[in-house]
C-alpha cells in the first residue's frame, strides 16, 4: 500500500517543509502542528549546503539547520518519528541527489522503507535515474516526477510513462519561492500533462495564500498545489520568534486548507 | 593503442560528468547540445571563430623558452605557452569567443556569467560589449575584495555585477546564483560557464573551445625542438587552461601531464582546493566528479590565495583522467605559489597570475636539479596584474612606502 495510489480527486494540498529548520527540536514542533491539520501530503526537505533549485527563502532555512549541525541520519529519523502520527496523510521526501549519494542508496531506503511514500530528488532528471527508480519502485517508493513550463510535449511524454504518485508541475520557470502566476500557461499544460497520465498533478513554485490557493483550484484543471516557500517565509516575517511563528504556521495553514 | 575518446553522448567521462539538474533546465542544456553539435561542423562558424581569435585576441600565443629559469631550475627545458598575452590577459576568452558566438547563432540576447578571480568575468563582459549584448556577472562579495582591478575592468566594459553574499561568498556560491539566474531567465538567456564544469555539454564545449592552446603548442614544439614535450605542466581549478593544453596530446602516451591544484594552506588542513588530492566523487553543479564535501555529501567551503582556483569541485573529465591514471595531480600551497609568483617575475620578466603560479611552484619544486635533457611545456595562462594587491599584501609589501 502506498497512500499516493488513494490521493483524493481534488483540491489536494502538500505542505514543504525543512527538516531541522530552525532547529532539531523547533522543526519536530513544526512537523506536529503540520501533522495536525492532516494535509494530503507532506514533503520534507533534507537540507543541502548548495541547494541550486531553491530561492533565498529555503536557502536561509536550509542553512539554518545546517548551522545547528543536522545530519542526514537526524533527518531520516525525524522522519521516522513522524510517522506514528501520520494517519492518511502521505509523506514524500525532497532532496539533492548527493545526500542521497553519499548516505548509500540502499541504506537510505532502508531508513525510509514503509513510511515514505514518494521521493523528489530536484536534481535527477530523467536521463540518469534508471537505477535508482528501480531500487526505489522495488519497495513501493514513487520517484516523483516534475515537469516545467520548458518540458516540450515529447519530452513530457517519455517522462510521464510508467509516472506514479501525482507529478509536480513547476508553475513558473524559476527557483522555489518566485511569484508571478501565469494562470493561462498553467491551465494549457496541466491540460496537456493530463492527456498523457492519469496520476494527479499538483502546481508548485510561487504559491503564497488563500487567494492563490483558490484561484489554482478555480483557473486551472490541476488537482492540488504544493506551498513551500510561503510557510517558511513567515519565520523571518516574525523576526524569528518562534512562538509567533507556531501560531500564525497553525492559522495560515487553516486558511489554505479550502 | 585506444585512441581517446570522451565524453559519451551523454557527456561521461567514465563515471564521471553527467547532467544533474533540476527539470527547468534540463530541455536548455540538451537544446544546447544539440545546437553546439551542429555548429562544429559549420565552417562559417569556424572561420569566425579563427578571425576572432587571430586578430581580436592575438593568437597564435607564443611559446617562450624561459631560459633563466630553466637555469635556475637546473633541469629540464621550460617552455612557457603564453596564453597570459591574450587580449584581456588570460586563456578565458578562447572559450567566451566560442560561447558567445554560439548565443549569438541561437537566439540569445541576455548573457549571464560566474567569476572568481574575475578573468572569466572579464572576458565575458569584453565578447559582451564586443557583440552588444547585455551581460550579467556573479561575483562572491569575498571576490569582489581581493579582485578589485578586474571589477573595474567589467564596469567599464559595460557589464552589470551581482554580488553574491551566500556561502563562501566566492566561486562556488556565484555559480549557484548564475544557475539560479538562467532557471529564471531560460528563454532569452545564455550561460557562458567559465570552465570545465558544470552539467554536459559544459565539459566537453569548453574543453573544445580551449583546446586550441595545446594545438598550437604542439605545433610550436614540434617546430623547435623537432619532437613532443616530455612533460605538460597547468594548474587546474576548474580545469580549463589544463584541458586546453592537454587534450591535443592524449593520445601521445609517452607525453607525461601534470595537473597542479592548489592546496591553500596544505592539502591535509581544512584550508584547502585541491579537490582531487583531498576530495572524493560527488554532485556539485550538475556534474559528476570529485568534490571537497563532509560525511553528509555537504560541499565544503574552498580555500586559496587565488581566486580563480577557489573552488571545491573540478571539472569531470579531470576525475576520469587522474582515475585512468593519465594525468597525475598535485597539490601547491598559497606559500609556495607566492614563492613562484616572484621568483618567475625576477628571472623570466613576466609577473604571472597567482593561478599559473602554483604549476610554475611545482615545476621548480619537483624539477630542480631533475629531469635534465627533457623538454617541459608549462601553461602560463594569465598574467599577474590583476593579483598586484593580494601579491603585495600577503608578501608584506607597502605600496605607500
Ligand atoms: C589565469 C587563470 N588561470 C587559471 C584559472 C582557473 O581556471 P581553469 O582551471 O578553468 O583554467 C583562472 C580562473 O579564473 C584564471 O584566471
Amino acid at each position: 500500500m502506498n497512500s499516493l495510489d488513494t490521493l483524493p480527486k481534488k483540491k489536494i494540498l502538500s505542505l514543504f517543509m525543512t527538516c531541522g529548520f530552525p532547529t532539531l527540536n523547533h522543526s519536530k514542533k513544526i512537523f506536529n502542528e503540520m501533522l495536525s491539520h492532516q494535509p494530503d501530503i507532506i514533503e520534507f526537505g533534507l537540507p543541502f549546503s548548495d541547494p541550486m533549485a531553491d530561492g533565498p527563502i529555503i536557502q536561509e532555512a536550509n542553512k539554518l539547520a545546517l548551522r545547528s549541525k543536522l545530519s542526514t541520519q537526524q533527518s531520516l529519523d525525524l522522519i521516522k518519528y513522524l510517522s506514528k502520527y501520520k494517519n492518511n496523510t502521505s509523506f514524500v521526501i525532497m532532496c539533492y541527489l548527493n545526500t542521497v549519494r553519499k548516505f548509500g542508496l540502499n541504506k537510505f531506503i532502508k531508513n525510509i522503507k514503509n513510511f515514505v511514500d514518494g521521493i523528489i530528488i530536484v536534481d535527477l532528471p530523467f536521463e540518469e535515474e534508471g537505477a535508482i527508480k528501480k531500487s526505489l519502485s522495488k519497495n513501493n517508493i514513487h520517484l516523483i516526477k516534475l515537469i516545467s513550463p520548458m518540458t516540450d510535449k515529447k519530452r513530457s511524454q517519455k517522462l510521464l510513462k510508467n509516472s506514479k504518485g501525482f507529478i509536480y508541475y513547476i508553475s513558473a520557470t524559476g527557483i522555489t519561492g518566485s511569484n508571478k502566476l501565469d494562470y493561462k500557461e498553467i491551465n494549457r499544460n496541466v491540460k496537456s500533462i493530463k492527456k498523457m497520465s492519469s496520476v494527479p498533478v499538483l502546481v508548485g513554485f510561487g504559491i503564497k495564500s488563500k487567494k492563490d490557493v483558490i484561484d489554482i483550484s478555480k483557473k486551472t484543471n490541476a488537482d492540488g498545489v504544493i506551498i513551500g516557500s510561503a510557510l517558511i517565509q513567515k519565520y523571518f516575517d516574525l523576526k524569528m520568534d518562534f512562538n509567533r511563528y507556531l501560531k500564525s504556521l497553525k492559522k495560515f495553514i487553516k486558511e489554505v486548507k479550502v | 593503442m585506444k585512441t581517446y575518446k570522451q565524453p559519451s553522448t551523454v557527456g561521461r567521462f567514465g563515471d564521471f560528468g553527467g547532467m544533474y539538474v533540476s527539470e527547468t533546465l534540463m530541455p536548455l542544456l540538451l537544446n544546447l547540445d544539440k545546437s553546439y553539435k551542429k555548429i562544429q561542423k559549420d565552417k562559417k562558424f569556424k572561420k569566425e571563430l579563427n578571425d576572432l581569435f587571430k586578430n581580436y585576441v592575438g593568437r597564435p600565443s607564443s611559446l617562450h623558452y624561459a631560459k633563466n629559469l630553466s637555469k635556475y631550475i637546473n633541469g629540464p627545458k621550460v617552455y612557457f605557452k603564453r596564453d597570459e598575452l591574450n587580449h584581456t590577459g588570460a586563456h578565458k576568452i578562447n572559450n567566451c569567443l566560442g560561447q558567445i558566438l554560439l548565443a549569438k547563432k541561437m537566439g540569445k540576447t541576455r548573457i549571464i556569467a560566474e567569476t572568481g578571480a574575475g578573468q572569466h568575468g572579464v572576458a565575458t563582459a569584453t565578447v559582451c560589449a564586443l557583440f552588444s549584448l547585455p551581460c550579467y556577472i556573479y561575483m562572491g562579495s569575498k571576490d569582489i575584495e581581493r579582485q578589485k582591478p578586474n571589477v573595474f575592468r567589467m564596469k567599464l566594459l559595460g557589464a552589470t555585477i551581482i554580488p553574491v553574499e551566500s556561502g563562501s561568498k566566492s566561486l562556488k556560491d556565484a555559480m549557484n546564483e548564475a544557475l539560479r539566474d538562467w532557471i529564471k531567465n531560460v528563454r532569452d538567456t545564455f550561460y557562458i560557464i567559465g570552465s570545465t564544469a558544470g552539467p554536459h555539454p559544459y565539459p566537453k564545449m569548453v574543453r573544445d573551445f580551449q583546446s586550441v592552446i595545446g594545438k598550437e603548442a604542439r605545433e610550436q614544439i614540434l617546430k623547435v625542438e623537432k619532437k613532443l614535450p616530455d612533460y605538460l605542466i597547468a594548474c587546474v581549478g576548474g580545469g580549463s587552461n589544463a584541458m586546453g593544453l592537454f587534450y591535443p596530446f592524449l593520445n601521445d602516451k609517452k607525453v607525461k601531464i601534470i595537473g597542479v591544484e592548489a592546496a591553500g594552506r596544505g592539502a591535509k588542513t581544512e584550508e584547502t582546493a585541491a579537490t582531487m588530492t583531498s576530495g572524493t566523487p560527488g554532485i556539485l553543479h550538475g556534474s559528476y566528479s570529485y568534490v571537497l564535501q563532509d560525511s553528509d555529501g555537504q560541499i565544503k567551503e574552498a580555500h586559496s590565495i587565488s581566486a580563480g582556483l577557489d573552488y571545491p569541485g573540478v571539472g569531470p573529465e579531470h576525475s576520469y583522467l587522474k582515475d585512468i591514471k593519465r594525468v597525475k595531480y598535485f597539490g601547491i600551497t598559497d606559500k609556495e605559489a607566492l614563492e613562484a609568483f616572484q621568483t618567475c617575475s625576477k628571472l623570466e620578466g613576466i609577473i604571472p597570475a597567482l593561478e599559473p603560479s602554483h604549476a610554475l611552484a611545482y615545476l621548480i619544486k619537483a624539477f630542480k636539479n631533475k629531469h635534465k635533457n627533457k623538454v617541459v611545456i608549462l601553461n602560463l595562462c594569465g598574467r599577474g596584474d590583476k593579483d598586484l594587491f593580494t601579491a603585495a599584501k600577503a608578501i608584506g609589501f607597502d605600496a605607500d612606502e
